[in-house]
């Protein structure tokens, strides 16, 4: 293939991918709204990951205290780790992390369940059966990205900052006080919402991806495994993509 | 009026052309057969009989409804006059047999009640052949023929007018062929479902059809009733009658 062809193809793609993006939210605002759907995808993907969320933030907090001391330690200011851990996990490592691992964990399985559904014919089954596999495959699973990449996101935080404290305070011997104090005087409410709203982002663009590249898989067991293949790299890439214009826009060049 | 109803109907896949020209009709409560070797187009044009692709020049007409032309929320719509059944059956791996068949009723009448529901999906899995005690099983612990049989009866089970099947009878068995046969006959006489039928096994072909049309690249070789089309003169159907015939 050309490189023009190429990119072409996947100029084609991506068109395919906003088209996606678009039925499915036409299909959100329409009833029927399956409820029982939408908290079984909520379990799927949020209780699923909690785990795997907790102890990547645990281990992203503890490294964040012992580099934070070692490199504020030059200065002197040990004690503004605290407030450096939680903004950087805040605006930061929070979302982001969070958005890979669940990309790995249940990206993924939405993408293969969809693409297995999709060359046993059990999509065009429904869609025989006057159901949109839209609405009834891809809205719960977007909805339910929605609410739990923001929940996962705070988990990941909470338990960031408990990591970094532990040995903040335990290992490099940081007094509390300072510790807690500098926190509270550099995250503020906007932080909060800089990451929050970064998560959200990324529920969307991150489940439509893998919803997507499920629905649109083809040619059997080998199209499904590449289809999970392309879905968690492309997700994976919007994550930095998106997770830099927003940097980008919220705090400029 | 014919229920099903194609005029002129072309389609190609790139610079595949598959399906050149087809007019057919099936008239309301028969079944029409579609014969033809792999590759003739056979999935192609029933996949535009329900919708699932659009021509590129013609028309499909089911029940007087335009399906080629309806999108979105009314072609949905008009698929509740249907059920169909897969050729690799493709029942919801994730549910048991019982949300199988109960998923196109419970979708078709939201809030129906759950006595009812389970007393719908006993009945229609009564019709072929199976009992309760199969209710809470999942699709992979069935047989080829079970699952054929399962989805049989979740293409019937909201009580469609036109019933589609896609090589229903591939990969089967002698007596389960058999079976599946008379399952097609069944749910025309006692249902009284138009039926619409793409294969390529003649034997079973010649049993269950009202009529037969022979699909040959791209193009409609020869159709009628079983009787006139193996009269037929054409010399791709005589070769492929042949195939079965010659052997009796």
């Amino acid at each position: 293939m050309t490189v023009l062809s190429r990119l072409r193809a996947a100029l084609e793609d991506f068109g395919q991918l906003v088209l996606f993006g678009g039925e499915t939210l036409a299909w959100a605002a329409r009833p029927p709204w399956r409820w029982e759907l939408l908290v079984a995808q909520m379990a799927a993907i949020g209780v699923g990951s909690t785990l795997i969320v907790a102890v990547t933030g645990l281990f992203s907090g503890m490294v964040l205290a012992l580099q934070g001391n070692y490199a504020l330690g030059q200065f002197g200011a040990q004690g503004y780790t605290g407030g450096f851990v939680a903004v950087s996990l805040t605006r930061e490592l929070a979302p982001v992390f969070t958005a890979l691992m669940i990309t790995g964990r249940s990206g993924s399985a939405i993408s293969t369940e969809l693409g297995t559904m999709r060359v046993t014919e059990q999509i065009d089954a429904m869609e025989t059966m006057a159901v949109s596999p839209v609405q009834y495959l891809a809205v719960p699973r977007v909805a339910a990205s929605l609410v739990m990449f923001p929940v996962l996101t705070v988990v990941f935080g909470a338990v960031g900052y408990l990591g970094a404290y532990l040995i903040g305070i335990q290992v490099s011997q940081i007094p509390p006080a300072p510790f807690i104090d500098h926190t509270r005087s550099m995250v503020e409410v906007r932080d909060l919402m800089h990451g929050l709203s970064k998560s959200l982002v990324f529920g969307a663009v991150v489940s439509l991806i893998c919803c997507y590249r499920g629905y649109a898989a083809h040619g059997g067991a080998r199209g499904v495994g590449e289809g999970t293949t392309r879905a968690v790299v492309m997700s994976s890439i919007a994550i930095l993509v998106f997770d830099y214009l927003m940097t980008f826009i919220s705090i400029g060049g | 009026m014919a229920a099903i109803e194609v005029r002129g109907l072309w389609k190609a896949f790139g610079d595949n052309q598959v399906l050149k020209g087809i007019d057919l009709d099936v008239a309301a409560g028969t079944t029409l057969v579609v014969l033809g070797a792999s590759g003739s187009g056979k999935t192609v044009l029933l996949k535009h009989v329900i919708g699932l692709l659009k021509p590129d020049r013609g028309t499909v007409r089911v029940e007087g409804l335009e399906i080629s032309r309806l999108e979105g929320r009314e072609l949905t719509e008009a698929r509740r006059a249907f059920g169909m059944v897969f050729q690799g059956s493709a029942l919801f791996d994730s549910m048991t047999v019982f949300e199988n068949v109960a998923f196109p009723l419970r979708e078709k009448r939201r809030g129906i009640d759950r006595d009812e529901l389970r007393a719908r999906v006993v009945e229609k899995l009564r019709v072929v052949d199976l009992g309760e005690e199969i209710l809470d099983l999942w699709p992979a612990q069935l047989s080829g023929g079970m699952k054929k049989r399962v989805s049989l009866a979740r293409a019937l089970v909201a009580e469609p007018t036109v019933v589609l099947y896609d090589e229903p009878t591939t990969g089967l068995d002698p007596i389960t062929t058999d079976y599946v046969d008379a399952m097609i006959d069944q749910a025309k006489e006692r249902l009284g479902v138009t039926s619409m039928v793409i294969s390529h096994d003649i034997a079973s072909a010649f049993k269950v059809a009202d009529r037969l049309a022979v699909l040959y690249d791209g193009r409609i070789a020869a159709q009628g009733t079983p009787g006139e089309v193996r009269a037929s003169a054409d010399p791709y159907v005589r070769k492929f009658l042949a195939l079965w015939f010659g052997k009796q």
